[in-house]
């Protein structure tokens, strides 16, 4: 019994998450030991409460997940409609849903609730017939919680939407064309839709696209991320010898800047051990997504795929300032129950895809 | 093996990564001793940049509210080295102890500049340069402070600044506000803040070994706010408060034309200016401490009863419910009994001034006339009419936060009484005392609309883009009626028997109305109202003195000075 549980899991998959998970907590503790709050006690326990999620879908299975999907997206839509109403405002964002002494995110819930619900209509529908509809449609679920995350605003959670989308319609047979039509009609909307912001909200813009307009806000994070990874070199700092983390010269560097912890108390081998962990997590999805048949399956380990690696580029991007400053965690490492109990979720979906194997 | 769509994700995710691992090794190792030296004492300064904050102009574009530049001296905690505590101490002269408070004062972020002493004077500023050797960290930077250069002048009306608290600057947006930053806490300068305040900048400045700026890495310039422009006369303000000094009192001038006052003064008044600076601790205090109240707006935030001013609107409801004509004769022989058992009343004049009709009734004020009209009316309807003509309605004016006066009726009664409305009550209502109590504003804004034949006026202080025309809505009085105040009104001035005499120019026609109200155990308050000429009117005006004794005297005298000033500033000298 316990042989053939075993023999389930796809292991190099574990493994990836385990590794990123400990060096998490490492750094977690790093980045905070000088601060009140034990978030690595606080972490431990979300992790040990993940890995209980990621061993335990593979026994459901994720056709159940597929079948309550649209009750869940709508859940998550409810969640995300409260939070405008009652969410508790950090940064002046309002992201936070408070439930007794939890808080949790609805955002990283309805990434999942969206991923599923899309998957499912998506890989109900043949793509050779209707296909302009069946998008359409698709596209529609995916908007809605896209447009109430912006509204938050949170539009680096948001645009996390995007290339989610993308993969799962590409992967689904999506037409070229389509994909190329929709893509310029977006890219043309983009202007039309400047026109109906408003002045702060064309700033905030401005701003996440080019920090350095905003040389004490975002701009400042910027900077002094860069200066946090940069000075690690080749060997890094030491472990806890940090200087510009542990001196608080980057906001949050417990969660979303947890990468410049990393980058400068290892240098550049421990950034690239981090990379090379994920790297060796996405070629494990890879490696599940070749042995499935199921088109369902194919395109949810692709979105999840996806998702993982919009976050890892995005988050580890910004704090060498290749992308703009968004408040997107970095999966399995940054601090947050939400986060890694979702991403556990995620990942579990895809081992159980690989339980349900096709073996040829 | 053909290169299907799941190969070409497979390779753009690993292209990706790569790249990404190709900007690691950029910063970290290429790029890595350059951040390696800034890191080391981490020598990059965030320093804020206040926006300099939009003045006030008067309609002339004379400036009320400016800004002046003010040297303060700042110190980044980080950078000071402990002999510099007691030097800088000794310097600024104040106690060690402040010095070390200021630096460990709420900063907005690590290295971010704490402000240890605003608007030092010059000389010291200078020297605190010279010394700059000696004193790491510290430095001098020239910011633009707030300026009222007509001190009380107009005080009321522009309001002042102050310092944004911590709990306040929690929740606001750090685009904006800064730490530090000030924020309109009364009049224009709060009900326009969002407007004068601009967006502030920043610099991010390369710093040495000394915390001295070796070069600025990113610049961001502050916003300046935009200006208000006011439709005040800053000439014509001058002078009215330089007839009210001394007195409690307030006068607001209104141009008829378009809608915009020329003045409004309150008086006693305070300088604003002690709330910019903050030497000047003492006498904010001994402002907000004094008995008189200078900070209080006598003419939008105060109430008090109206007195004969009211009846003005009791002669209004009499005419406009037929219950009288202009032409309606009242015998008044000094008392009035409500019937035979009621205690009598007493007109002002004990003597009594016989047969009236309704233009010699408000001419020489006779409440006997008034109390008549007061038998054939109910409170409410009285009451209705006093709404008509804005008394006891919200005003519109950009700077008033104050519900307006009391205007009783029998619901009203019975609600904080719990008694019926009882008829002698009417009789002090439509005398305009009693329980109810009117804004100078009021008085002006209801005087407007008669001057304006029953268009509704609603008086505003910015000056407001003319190109939109909305169509004025009317009060629901005939114009007919308005026309027979309007001409009692004049006489009340023109007539030798009125009662407002007292304010009768030799330029023009004046038409008025003047209020005594009693206010017991002290002197009754001095009201006049009125608009000018009497003949397409220009201006319409309230006069209001507190314990100013009687309408006819005190008030008229200061109307009479505010025509004469008005002529000269206003009307072109004849050749």
């Amino acid at each position: 019994m316990l042989r053939r549980w075993l023999n389930e899991i796809h292991f190099p998959l574990f493994f990836a998450v385990v590794a990123l998970a400990a060096i998490g907590i490492l750094f977690i503790y790093s980045a905070s030991y000088r601060d009140p709050g034990n978030y690595e006690a606080k972490q431990v326990f979300w992790i040990l409460a993940g890995l209980v999620v990621l061993i335990s879908v593979p026994f459901i299975g994720y056709r159940p997940f597929l079948s309550v999907s649209y009750p869940f997206y709508f859940l998550t839509l409810i969640l995300l409609v409260l939070v405008d109403f009652f969410g508790s405002k950090v940064l002046g964002a309002q992201r936070w849903l408070t439930l007794g002494p939890i808080a949790i995110q609805p955002s990283e819930f309805a990434k999942v609730g969206a991923l599923l619900a899309g998957v499912n209509f998506l890989g109900s529908h043949h793509p050779w017939e209707g296909q302009t509809k069946t998008v359409s449609v698709a596209l529609l679920l995916l908007a809605v919680p896209l447009f109430l995350i912006i509204k938050q605003p949170d539009l680096g959670t948001a645009l996390l939407f995007i290339p989610m989308s993308i993969v799962i319609l590409f992967l689904w047979g999506v037409r070229k064309r389509f994909l190329i039509t929709s893509l310029s009609a977006l890219l043309l909307a983009a202007p039309l839709a400047w026109g109906f912001l408003k002045g702060y909200q064309k700033k905030r813009l401005m701003v996440f696209l080019n920090p350095s307009l905003d040389p004490l806000g975002s701009g400042y994070t910027a900077l002094q991320s860069k200066i946090a990874v940069g000075s690690g070199g080749f060997w890094g700092k030491g472990y806890l010898a940090g200087t510009q983390t542990q001196l608080h010269f980057v906001p949050e560097h417990h969660t979303d800047f947890i990468f410049c912890v990393i980058g400068e108390e290892l240098g550049f081998l421990g950034s690239l051990l981090v990379l090379c962990l994920y790297g060796f997590l996405f070629h494990s999805i890879f490696l599940v997504m070749q042995h499935t048949t199921d088109v369902k399956a194919k395109m949810l380990c692709g979105g999840v795929l996806a998702l993982l690696f919009s976050h890892v580029i995005i988050n580890v991007g910004m704090t060498i300032g290749l992308m703009p400053i968004a408040g997107v965690p970095l999966p399995l490492v940054s601090y947050g129950g939400s986060s890694f109990i979702m991403t556990c979720l995620c990942l579990g979906l895809v081992l159980s895809v690989y339980k349900e194997r096709s073996i040829f | 093996m053909m290169f299907t769509r799941f190969h070409f994700f497979q390779t753009f995710v690993f292209i990706l990564m790569a790249l990404l691992g190709l900007g690691l090794f950029q910063t970290q190792v290429l790029r890595g001793s350059y951040y390696y030296e800034l890191s080391k004492r981490n020598r990059v300064r965030l320093i804020p940049l206040e926006a300099p904050r939009g003045r006030v102009l008067d309609q002339k574009d004379r400036l009320l509210a400016a800004n002046r530049p003010s040297y303060n001296v700042i110190a980044i905690p980080e950078d000071i080295t402990p002999e510099v505590y007691p030097r800088l101490a000794k310097l600024l002269e104040i106690p060690e102890k402040e010095v070390r408070r200021r630096m460990s004062a709420g900063r907005e972020y690590p290295f971010a500049p704490a402000v240890i002493k605003e608007d030092v004077p010059q000389e010291l500023a200078f020297l605190i340069e010279e010394r700059r050797p000696e004193l790491s960290g510290v430095s001098v930077r020239v910011e633009g402070i707030r300026y009222y250069p007509y001190g009380e002048t107009a005080s009321h009306v522009i309001g002042y600044i102050g310092a944004v608290s911590p709990r306040e600057y929690e929740d606001m947006d750090h685009d904006r506000f800064g730490i530090n930053s000030k924020i309109g806490r009364a009049g224009i300068e709060r009900a326009f803040d969002d407007d004068l305040r601009g967006w502030r900048g920043g610099q991010q400045i390369e710093v040495d070994a000394r915390g001295q700026m070796v070069r600025v890495l990113s610049d961001r310039k502050p916003e300046a706010g935009s200006d208000i422009k006011l439709t005040l006369d800053l000439e014509f303000q001058k002078k009215i408060m330089s007839m009210v000094n001394g007195l409690h009192a307030s006068i607001a001038v209104l141009d008829l034309e378009t809608d915009g006052l020329l003045a409004l003064a309150s008086a006693p008044a305070y300088d604003p200016n002690i709330f910019v600076s903050p030497a000047a601790s003492e006498q904010r205090l001994r402002i907000l401490k004094d008995e008189n109240s200078p900070m209080l707006d006598r003419g939008i935030n105060a109430a008090y009863p109206p007195g004969s001013i009211f009846k003005l609107v009791t002669a209004l409801a009499g005419l406009d419910l037929g219950k009288i004509t202009p032409q309606t004769r009242f015998r008044c022989t000094g008392t009035f009994q409500l019937g035979p058992k009621s205690k009598p009343v007493h007109c002002w004049n004990h003597e009594g001034h016989g047969s009236l009709n309704l233009y010699e009734a408000l001419e020489r004020s006779c409440n006997v006339y008034f109390f008549n009209v007061a038998k054939r009316l109910t409170p409410d309807e009285i009451a209705h009419y006093a709404h008509e003509l804005g008394l006891g309605e919200p005003l519109k004016l950009e700077i008033s936060r104050m519900a307006p006066g009391l205007i009783p009726d029998s619901a009203w009664k019975k609600e904080h009484f719990n008694q019926p409305w009882f008829q002698g009550e009417t009789l002090n209502m439509a005398i305009g005392q009693g329980y109810m109590l009117v804004t100078p504003f009021e008085i002006l804004r209801l005087t407007s609309i008669i001057a304006k034949n029953g268009k509704v006026v609603e008086p505003h202080l910015v000056v407001q883009d003319s190109t939109v025309m909305p169509e004025i809505p009317r009060v629901a009085i005939r114009e007919e009626n308005l026309e027979a105040v309007k001409r009692a009104m004049l006489q009340v001035v023109e007539s030798d028997y009125g009662t407002g005499q007292l304010a009768r120019v030799d330029f023009d026609k004046l038409a008025g109305k003047t209020g005594t109200a009693q206010a017991p155990p002290q002197k009754a308050h001095s009201w006049m109202t009125g608009f000018f000429p009497y003949k397409n009117p220009k201006i319409a005006f309230v006069v209001f003195v507190e314990h100013g004794g009687s309408g006819g005297v005190t008030s008229a005298r200061l109307v009479k000075q505010m025509l004469e000033a008005w002529r000269d500033l206003h009307v072109a000298p004849v050749a």
